[in-house]
């Protein structure tokens, strides 16, 4: 096999490695990033009470500043109580969390709402996640391909650029305790 | 009494900035003089701050309430254990309690170095000098603990009710060692970047002291977490509160160093990286502590608000900008020859593992404190919590625990198709059928179902793992004992640790899924003899009584539990009406079983004399605590094995022979 068809194939292979790797990872996370709205009514249908979706999404009005649903404070149980009343006259969880929002502010929403500045909060950690795959996949190919360029004699000799750092390793260390030998005799 | 602590803490100040200057000059100038006198003046730091706690404590066992520390944080009916816990109740005593455990670590380190003569270590004792310096002068200059009142009230303010419970007499300082102990990382870093030191032999050293400061902080962590789930009583443990949030961001960065810093030793590869992730680790523990005590952000946990924000914030931009500044001055010292087999290696997972950790702890730190942000441009108040943290971090976390299982089995080097194959079909399958198996009880979700996969899909990969490292010693000894087993545990501590820790964290996952998405909910006013019903379980209301406790008048509700109409137990939840602070504490009842807790809560006794019973049922919870004790152990059979460090310390002895010859 010649010097560039083993190129040619280690090129081939890497590729083919950065996508199997990216797939294994990408996919719960494709699947993980998409379903923010299924997880929001998850916990609420888990426990099928509508009065905990609406408060376990908000943030009690006092200064403990708990989650609403799990609030013990005397606001809280107030706060809590208000949320079932309106519940029974028949209101709906937007109409009542607007409702409150206007009364105390968006501070009372757990999560701020994804618009405007605030928009950063929710996009932010999901970017510099994306930017770090890609950066790291980049990096990873970089380095393949530096050691494939090696050639088969950089496969060959797997340890060389190791020994060289141990040799200067050593070199390192023998000066140290030559260093640390004169010290004892001070 | 007072003047000597405050004597000790300001001579405590000069002796770390002498042991500063000492170092600094010892090294300069390669005389041994000034660097043994720098070794003793740590010595004496640690001497002084432990003075200096002995007199604090001492006044806060025996109520001098003419310390202004003792009247604020005690009282005279306040039981002498909590007494004593209240050093780290406040602010003062938080700090000191920081530089007793940074002293400490600064003597233990010396101690376990003292027969080596190299200057590395006292550069190494610089560093965690020069962090002496910072908190003996905020101790000695802003936030002193010894300030005396002129006239001393008769009795004190007494203790913060939340503070009065047995967890969190050790997760404080449990947690801080952890913190803190990140410090001597950052020193080995720092001092390699000033020594220009190259070589593999102190990250070896690094990732002992860095894996030992990693399980406290994470079994501080869940301890924090358990505390939470006793005191708090709102049915949960973790509800993304800036401080919890606080310890868990150095956690994160820790793990990622723990796992990037193998490529480092094997491969020689990475070590800018490592580096900034040691660094990145230490600030953002000064961070937790700046987070915990400035009182910046509203929290449950911050209960000290004061004016030294501005000093430590001054303290993590110089701390950093020196770091960063050497890093860029030594780059040639971190340059590696980076060449990789194959990106489907062990090398890849971890690189792309090391991303997810840093996203996690970045999210955690944008969410954290971007309320202070929106707040500044907008001007506009929001809040930022669990509702945001659950939709963020919880997807980042499973793509973590699919990593888990992917990243061991692959080999060093290149994976090749038929390994994968062979590790991987078996768990997938396991998977599916636990998924599947799972479905009929409720399971529903995009996240919960991942999660499901995610933990059977790495159990079965770690089960495997053993199973086959069993099957391989099998002409040593038959396969399958336990004897075999611990054989293999004990001939590979890294690598079998390390899955012992992996297990723990699926436990986790297993326990936070159970308890959340699983979690059953009713509540009640019950009059004596009514009944209600949650799951199984038939809670009915005996009585309801008043009791005067130690220092506090206790409302409690006896509460009968059957299950399956079987009489099971009594359960007790109260309501804790405190003297000193006349606020209602919640006091939970627990009946714990490994498959689920019976949690209850009296919300108050009402007008009609009816008391408000609320109830959860918290499936699985059990595997959070059992998981974390699991790490714990993972961890310390990886903190066994010193075979490579030991095979180091030959070949140096027997050169130092040679070299003596």
């Amino acid at each position: 096999m010649t010097l560039v068809s083993i190129r040619h194939l280690t090129a081939r292979r890497t590729i083919r490695g950065v996508r199997l790797l990216a797939a294994l990872i990408a996919i719960p996370a494709i699947l993980a990033a998409s379903a923010p709205s299924a997880v929001a009514t998850e916990s609420a249908a888990g426990r099928k009470d509508p009065a905990r979706a609406i408060t376990s999404q908000l943030i009690c009005p006092c200064s403990c500043g708990e989650i609403l649903s799990g609030c013990t404070c005397e606001t809280g149980k107030s706060m809590q109580g208000y949320v079932t009343n309106e519940l029974s006259k028949g209101k709906g969880k937007e109409e009542i969390t607007a409702a409150l929002v206007a009364k105390y502010g968006e501070v009372i929403l757990g999560a701020p709402k994804a618009e405007g500045f605030n928009l950063i909060v929710w996009i932010a950690p999901f970017v510099a996640t994306a930017i770090g795959f890609v950066f790291a996949a980049l990096v990873l190919r970089r380095w393949v391909k530096r050691r494939a360029m090696a050639g088969p004699g950089g496969l060959a000799t797997a340890g060389a650029p190791l020994t060289a750092a141990a040799e200067q390793d050593q070199v390192d260390r023998r000066a140290r305790v030559e260093a640390e030998l004169k010290r004892l005799r001070e | 009494m007072s003047e000597i602590g405050k004597l000790a803490l300001f001579l405590g100040f000069l002796c770390s900035c002498y042991a500063v200057g000492a170092f600094a000059v010892g090294l300069r100038t390669g005389m041994a003089g000034p660097l043994r006198s720098g070794r003793r003046a740590v010595w004496i730091v640690c001497g002084l701050t432990v003075l200096a706690t002995i007199i604090l404590v001492r006044a806060l066992v025996a109520r001098d309430f003419s310390y202004r520390y003792v009247a604020e944080h005690t009282s005279l009916d306040l039981p002498k254990m909590y007494a004593f816990s209240s050093l780290w109740a406040g602010q003062e005593g938080s700090l000191l309690l920081w530089l007793l455990i940074l002293s400490a670590y600064g003597a233990v380190f010396l101690w376990a170095y003292r027969k080596r003569l190299d200057p590395f270590y006292d550069a190494v004792a610089m560093v965690v000098a020069s962090v002496m310096v910072f908190f003996t002068s905020l101790l000695s200059f802003v936030s002193p603990p010894f300030r005396i009142l002129a006239t001393p009230p008769p009795d004190g303010n007494g203790l913060n009710p939340l503070l009065q419970d047995p967890g969190m007499m050790i997760h404080p300082p449990i947690l801080y060692t952890g913190y803190v102990g990140f410090i001597i990382p950052f020193a080995f870093g720092i001092a390699v970047l000033i020594m220009n030191r190259s070589g593999t032999r102190w990250i070896e050293e690094v990732r002992r002291w860095t894996l030992f400061n990693w399980m406290f902080l994470g079994f501080g962590v869940l301890l924090g977490a358990r505390w939470a789930y006793i005191e708090l009583g709102w049915g949960g443990y973790w509800g993304w509160d800036p401080v919890e949030n606080a310890s868990l961001m150095p956690w994160l960065v820790g793990t990622a160093f723990l796992h990037s810093v193998m490529i480092e030793q094997r491969r020689g590869m990475l070590k800018t990286w490592n580096v900034v992730l040691i660094v990145l680790t230490f600030e953002l523990s000064i961070f937790g502590t700046f987070l915990t005590r400035s009182g910046v952000l509203t929290s449950v946990h911050s209960f000290a608000e004061s004016n030294i924000g501005p000093w430590f914030m001054a303290f993590i931009l110089g701390s950093s900008t020196i770091a960063t500044a050497l890093i860029l001055y030594r780059k040639a010292l971190l340059e590696s020859e980076n060449r990789m087999d194959a990106v489907v290696s062990r090398e890849g997972s971890f690189l792309f593992n090391n991303v997810l950790f840093v996203a996690l702890a970045f999210a955690t730190f944008l969410g954290t404190t971007f309320p202070i942000l929106s707040e500044a441009v907008t001007g506009s108040k929001i809040s930022v919590s669990a509702p945001f943290f659950n939709r963020v971090n919880v997807p980042i976390a499973l793509v973590l625990l699919m990593l888990t299982g992917i990243g061991p089995v692959l080999s060093w080097k290149r994976a090749t198709a038929s390994v994968m194959k062979r590790n991987f079909i078996i768990p997938i399958f396991v998977g599916i059928v636990a998924t599947l198996a799972c479905l009929p009880f409720g399971l529903h979700g995009i996240y919960p179902i991942i999660c499901v996969f995610g933990a059977a899909f790495v159990m079965s990969t770690v089960v495997m793992e053993f199973a086959r490292g069993v099957q391989a010693r099998k002409d040593i000894e038959p396969p399958a004992t336990p004897a075999a087993l611990l054989h293999l545990v004990q001939k590979n501590k890294r690598r079998y640790g390390g899955y012992i820790v992996h297990v723990g964290v699926v436990m986790i996952f297993v326990g936070v899924l159970g308890s959340s998405v699983f979690q059953k909910e009713a509540h009640a006013p019950l009059q004596p003899g009514q009944s209600m019903a949650i799951g199984p379980y038939a809670l009915t209301l005996q009585k309801v009584e008043e009791k005067q406790i130690l220092n506090a008048t206790q409302t409690r509700a006896e509460v009968q539990v059957s299950r399956d109409g079987k009489r099971l137990t009594d359960m007790y939840p109260a309501k804790a009406m405190y003297t000193k602070s006349q606020q209602p504490m919640t006091e939970v009842a627990l009946h714990q079983t490994a498959a689920e807790d019976l949690y209850l809560i009296l919300g108050g006794v009402n007008e009609d004399g009816s008391a408000s019973i609320q109830a959860y049922i918290n499936p699985l919870v059990g595997f959070v605590w059992m998981g974390g004790i699991v790490m714990v152990i993972g961890t310390i059979i990886c903190l066994a094995d010193r075979m490579r460090l030991r095979r180091e310390e030959k070949l140096l002895v027997s050169e130092e022979k040679l070299l003596a010859s």
